[in-house]
């Protein structure tokens, strides 16, 4: 590890600048509302990053991402409501359960391609909320409430200050950022972009195609699920409506390829961008019945035609045209 | 007995209308590749659009249907124009995410518009129901079915037949080559897109004679129809109206003899073991 931060000491010192700012930001602007879009921002990266194991370094496309995020969300709930069990550890449960299924279904789901799995793992996840919708004992259609009346606020992660939900979600989106940033290096995840270029090539390179992806969906599947839970533990209500929709599974999708696909800091720019937009249209428009989403839609609709690659691109495109001006005036100075 | 094949008559009405929905999506498919998220909107835009002309022209589904095709075909023509064809020189992956995009921009502006009620055509021109002894036939949902038979068969003519349906299906075979022969590619595509929306078009003007209208009611078709793509072999519109038929009638079938609030579990777990034994669909070859 101690090499690893040797190797990549401008990235951590980039990463540990972000993170004063993240730190500090909320204690300079004090508004309740920042703070619940600042928690909210910390879900999404945490899905984002999720899905792009497998959707951006692997390059299957999953629509379905919903059916992780339910299943975190739901393990925490029901493991609190039945058995006063603390998310603390419920997450770990989740993440557990999400592996199993993404194990079992991700090997027959993992043999298709291209738009049939998209539509496969949509059928799935709406499986799996209808089974919810009709499951008396995990509420229904009228779903589970967290909240718990005198419990303790730190144990039971249902905090009355906002600002402390952000402070948890920052340390799972820091965790989860070096983990990326580690394993972008690896040779598993080598192995995944070698399997997104070319399938076949992979095969005949030596490369168990089948085993790696199942090994990616499982990651994707567990990150995805931590970030349900911690949804469900943030608004400390939870139903299938809200939780297992299409619209989920495409919000997903969304914010990993809105901030730069496969990339390992481009699902947290994609969920900045696009939860900052998301809300503050839905509490300036949001009386005009469906106009914030309209806002919403046009905007991602430009977002993605003129900047395909995400908004990490930009950045790299400046960086480089900076460099390569940099290089011009050494060469002119040199010469 | 009796419930047998009335169920399975209602499984074919619905059926028809998927089967043009899903046709929509497998042109598109077939032609540009992209997995269109705004077929089910198409269909709701053409819903209210039949809504409107009866409500303050009076003029019955049935003879609305030409306009609303043109409508959706002007529709999905321009929206082709304006942002699919930007989109297609981009990834896959973006383009499929736009079509979802402008499917939420669409829902929500009929919401806007038109608010989120449920509204249905009071009276409709053929409506009543025949008892044939083993069957109760009712004629308002005879109509669409008709209707949607005939619109398929339309569009077997117009692709194989027409000069313009000729360029759209020799696009879709081989893009490069259409183009070497002189095929403006630009152009069929824009007519591929705009013929899929009329389609949905019609789908929607028919099924105003027994179905709600509300923003979000393509959303209801818009799965199945995918499937319904998958099962009749991907891009083939023939094998789209066949899979569309089918899970109409798995529809209605496992409602009746399964669970009607388990339905959808059955048919999506059926989808995923057919997939999984027959990859390229049913009617796919090898």
């Amino acid at each position: 590890m101690g090499k690893f931060v040797s190797n990549n000491k401008k990235w951590f010192m980039g990463l540990a600048a972000c993170l004063v700012v993240a730190i500090l930001f909320p204690q300079v602007v004090r508004v309740r509302f920042v703070w619940n879009l600042l928690s909210l921002i910390m879900v999404w990266a945490v899905v984002g990053m999720g899905w792009n194991v497998i959707g951006g370094y692997c390059g299957q496309v999953s629509n379905g991402h919903s059916l992780f995020y339910g299943i975190g969300a739901y393990t925490v709930a029901i493991t609190c409501q039945y058995w006063k069990i603390p998310p603390w550890i419920s997450i770990w449960l989740g993440v557990a359960i999400s592996v199993a299924v993404a194990f079992v279904v991700g090997k027959p789901l993992l043999r298709l391609k291209g738009h049939v799995f998209a539509i496969s793992t949509m059928a799935l996840a709406e499986c799996a909320r209808i089974i919810f919708v009709n499951w008396k004992w995990v509420g229904g259609a009228t779903g589970v409430y967290i909240y718990t009346k005198g419990v303790n606020e730190y144990l039971y992660m249902q905090f009355k200050n906002p600002l402390n939900y952000y402070y948890v979600f920052l340390i799972f989106v820091v965790a989860i950022l070096i983990l990326i940033k580690v394993l972008d290096k690896s040779k598993f995840f080598y192995y995944l972009r070698t399997i997104k270029g070319n399938e076949m090539a992979a095969e005949s390179v030596g490369i168990n195609a089948a085993k790696y992806k199942n090994r990616a969906y499982m990651l994707s599947a567990a990150i995805v699920s931590i970030g349900g839970s911690l949804y469900a533990q943030f608004i400390l209500y939870i139903d299938p409506s809200t939780m297992m929709t299409l619209n989920i599974s495409m919000m997903i999708v969304l914010t990993a390829v809105m901030g730069g696909v496969g990339t390992v800091e481009g699902p947290i720019l994609g969920a900045i961008v696009l939860t900052t937009i998301s809300e503050y249209s839905r509490v300036y428009l949001g009386q005009y019945g469906g106009l914030d989403l309209i806002l919403y839609g046009v905007l991602v609709i430009l977002i993605v035609l003129f900047v395909p690659g995400g908004i990490l691109s930009i950045f790299h495109k400046w960086s480089e045209k900076r460099h390569a001006s940099k290089q011009g005036k050494s060469e002119v100075v040199g010469g | 007995m009796s419930i047998f094949l009335q169920t399975l008559y209602e499984g074919i009405i619905n059926g028809s209308a998927l089967a043009l929905i899903a046709m929509g999506i497998a042109l598109v498919w077939g032609v540009m590749g992209i997995l269109s998220f705004s077929q089910g909107e198409f269909l709701m835009i053409a819903m209210f659009a039949a809504y409107y002309l009866n409500l303050y022209l009076g003029l019955d589904p049935i003879l609305s249907l030409p306009f609303c095709m043109i409508i959706m075909f002007c529709i999905g023509y321009f929206i082709y124009k304006l942002i699919i064809a930007r989109a297609l020189r981009g990834p896959v992956l973006g383009q499929r995410l736009i079509t979802f995009a402008l499917s939420m921009v669409l829902i929500n502006m009929a919401l806007l518009f038109f608010s989120g009620d449920f509204k249905t055509i009071r009276e409709v021109a053929i409506s009543g129901s025949v008892d044939l002894g083993v069957i109760i036939v009712a004629k308002n949902k005879l109509v669409p079915f008709v209707i949607s038979m005939i619109v398929a068969a339309f569009m077997f003519w117009f692709l194989n037949k027409t000069r313009i349906g000729k360029a759209i299906r020799a696009t879709s075979m081989n893009k490069t080559a259409a183009g070497l022969v002189g095929i403006d590619s630009e152009k069929a595509y824009a007519f591929a897109f705009g013929l899929s929306a009329a389609i949905a078009g019609a789908a929607g003007c028919a099924l105003t004679y027994y179905y709600y209208v509300y923003p979000s009611v393509g959303a209801n078709f818009q799965l199945f129809g995918f499937i319904a793509v998958v099962m009749g072999g991907f891009g083939s519109i023939p094998g789209a109206l066949l899979g569309g038929m089918i899970m109409g009638i798995a529809d209605s079938l496992t409602g009746v003899y399964f669970s009607p609030s388990f339905k959808y579990v059955g048919i999506c777990v059926a989808f995923l073991l057919i997939v999984q034994f027959k990859p390229k669909g049913l009617f796919g070859g090898k």
